[in-house]
């Protein structure tokens, strides 16, 4: 892992596909890139996905290249398990704070060949499946992690020591220490991403407490071939599934926990989902139970069409109550719209909730940009200028600054990377490094044409 | 070779020990953790050696819970335990893979 230098161009919060695209636009037109995510691995949200809509493509092949691409190309640095804490205006640029968080590991030295994970004797919830899986206390993060290295997870390691021993690198350095590095850069782009409204929030919906009431984030997971699972199980008993509900706006449109907005990607990823699960399971029946279907990009209505004629039911209506059965049954109280507002009752055996998108970053603290009332960075010329915000030099990308799905969180990385060449080349700011030696070329080119 | 293997060793240990007492030793929580996990997988091992079983099953044989029951089994499929060994009546049998 190379050493954080004095100086880059931009400087990239998030390396989801937004963080991603953004880096790879800028670094393609010269610039130098730190590239700085939280977790372990690039990737974000979008590598724990099964498959994308409306095309049915597989979520991390297309996520994958791009994570490798941004992993070597020679102008961005990645800078993992790490975290922005602070970003100060400093003259023409901004003076950054990172912290490195200590992985206990050489990323120089290890291989990513799983040998310490597999003598590792703690097992914990892991975190990418949602907790239906299992990892060990030290880990490679998932299959397509990038960089594919350990890390030691020391809140539950019990210094047995096998993982070093089984290391045929001596990677291990038990030594590290956070340590919080300071650099300069002349732009900032943030694509800090998503996370889904709190499971407890909804006490109807059983509050987080029923584990046969899924977020949709697990069962993406559970869907996926490298998923926690293998195939499609109640986390309850292991029982393959005949009945599954989805419970629409289930975080979302809703006054009564301060997610007022509609989050745009619930409706078609629930249909994607459903859609896929009368695919994986052949008797299973899947309901929707919505307000309305919000089909609105390239292509969804007709996939909306298509769930629909391959069995999956839509029903107008709004789920009041979610209750468990003594067998771990879930008994869905709704009030349906479409047909005079009456009360009914069903049983499944499994309900997903379709929660919506809530920022998983703040800027408090870190950077002085206003967020909006909704929490999202405020885009203050969110028509001219989508990934503006209300400090000049620096841009938003993707879900930070307010939900969209995958397609128009890529075009809007693009735009916030534009935006913010344009403002390294008003400023003539230069990272000394490429950037500055094709720019000392073109100065000695022209002079003599001016003698 | 023994002194090859001491140097590997010592430094590293050493590190780890100083690890260990940063951090002050192995938690009662995560003894209790790892004494559980053991527990629950010498339960399960047991009742696999007889042969293939469901989820409810082994929740019975072994008197844990369903939902612990297949989040252990799923850890032992991970890491090369236990594999799927067929279907009945919806559930999934599990068996300890040869070898």
């Amino acid at each position: 892992m190379p050493a954080i230098r004095e100086r880059y161009d931009a400087l990239v919060i998030g390396g989801g596909i937004a963080g991603m695209q953004a880096a790879l636009e800028l670094s393609e037109q010269g610039y130098e890139v730190l590239l700085v995510e939280r977790d372990p691995s690039i990737g974000g949200v979008m590598v724990g996905l099964n498959k994308v809509f409306p095309t049915l493509d597989c979520s991390s092949c297309i996520c994958t290249p791009r994570m490798a691409e941004a992993a070597h190309h020679p102008r961005i640095q990645l800078q993992t398990w790490s975290e922005v804490k602070r970003v100060e205006k400093d003259g023409d640029g901004f003076r950054v704070e990172v912290l490195r968080k200590p992985r206990y590991v050489d990323e120089d030295k290890c291989l990513g060949c799983d040998e310490c994970e597999l003598v590792c004797p703690i097992d914990v919830p892991h975190e990418f499946d949602y907790g239906l899986g299992a990892r060990r206390a030290v880990y490679v993060p998932h299959a397509n992690a990038i960089p594919h290295k350990a890390v030691l997870d020391v809140e539950h390691c019990v210094y047995c020591g096998k993982c070093e021993k089984a290391c045929p690198t001596d990677a291990f350095d038990f030594a590290q220490q956070p340590l919080v590095d300071a650099t300069r850069v002349g732009t900032v782009v943030i694509s800090t991403g998503l996370q889904i409204t709190p499971m407890d929030r909804k006490k109807e919906y059983g509050g987080g407490r029923l584990p046969n009431v899924l977020s949709p984030l697990a069962m993406e997971r559970l869907q996926s071939s490298n998923g926690p699972y293998g195939r499609v199980l109640r986390p309850s008993d292991g029982r393959i599934p005949r009945t599954i509900g989805y419970v629409q706006c289930a975080g979302s449109r809703d006054r009564s926990i301060g997610v007022p907005y509609c989050s745009r990607v619930c409706c078609m990823y629930a249909l994607k989902q459903a859609l896929l699960l009368r695919h994986y399971i052949h008797d299973v029946e899947v309901t929707l139970y919505c307000m309305d279907i919000r089909a609105f990009g390239k292509g969804y209505e007709q996939f909306y069409r298509r769930a629909v004629r391959e069995g999956v039911r839509i029903v107008k209506g709004k789920v009041a109550r979610i209750q468990e059965t003594d067998g771990r049954d879930l008994l869905l109280r709704v009030e349906r719209i479409d047909v005079d507002g009456r009360i009914e009752e069903h049983r499944y055996d499994l309900v997903v909730l379709a929660q919506g998108l809530v920022p998983a970053w703040h800027a408090d603290g870190v950077i002085d940009i206003e967020e909006a009332e909704d929490g999202f960075v405020r885009t203050p010329e969110a028509k001219l200028n989508p990934s503006f915000t209300t400090m000049e030099g620096v841009f938003v990308a993707g879900v930070a600054a307010g939900p969209k799905d995958i397609p128009d969180a890529i075009v809007e990385a693009g735009e916030a990377a534009m935006a913010a060449a344009n403002h390294l080349e008003r400023t003539r700011w230069r990272a000394g490094t490429a950037r500055a030696a094709e720019a000392e070329e073109t100065e000695i080119e022209e002079e003599p044409a001016l003698v | 070779m023994a002194e090859a293997v001491a140097a590997k060793t010592g430094p590293a240990k050493s590190a780890l020990a100083a690890l260990r007492e940063s951090r002050g030793g192995v938690s009662a929580a995560m003894k209790a953790w790892l004494k559980d996990q053991q527990d629950v997988r010498k339960k399960l091992r047991a009742s696999l050696a007889a042969g293939a079983r469901s989820v409810p099953d082994l929740a019975a044989e072994c008197g844990l819970e369903p939902g612990r029951v297949l989040w252990h089994l799923m850890a032992m499929r991970r890491y090369g335990e236990v594999a799927e060994a067929g279907e009945k009546d919806r559930y999934v049998l599990y068996a300890l893979k040869k070898g």
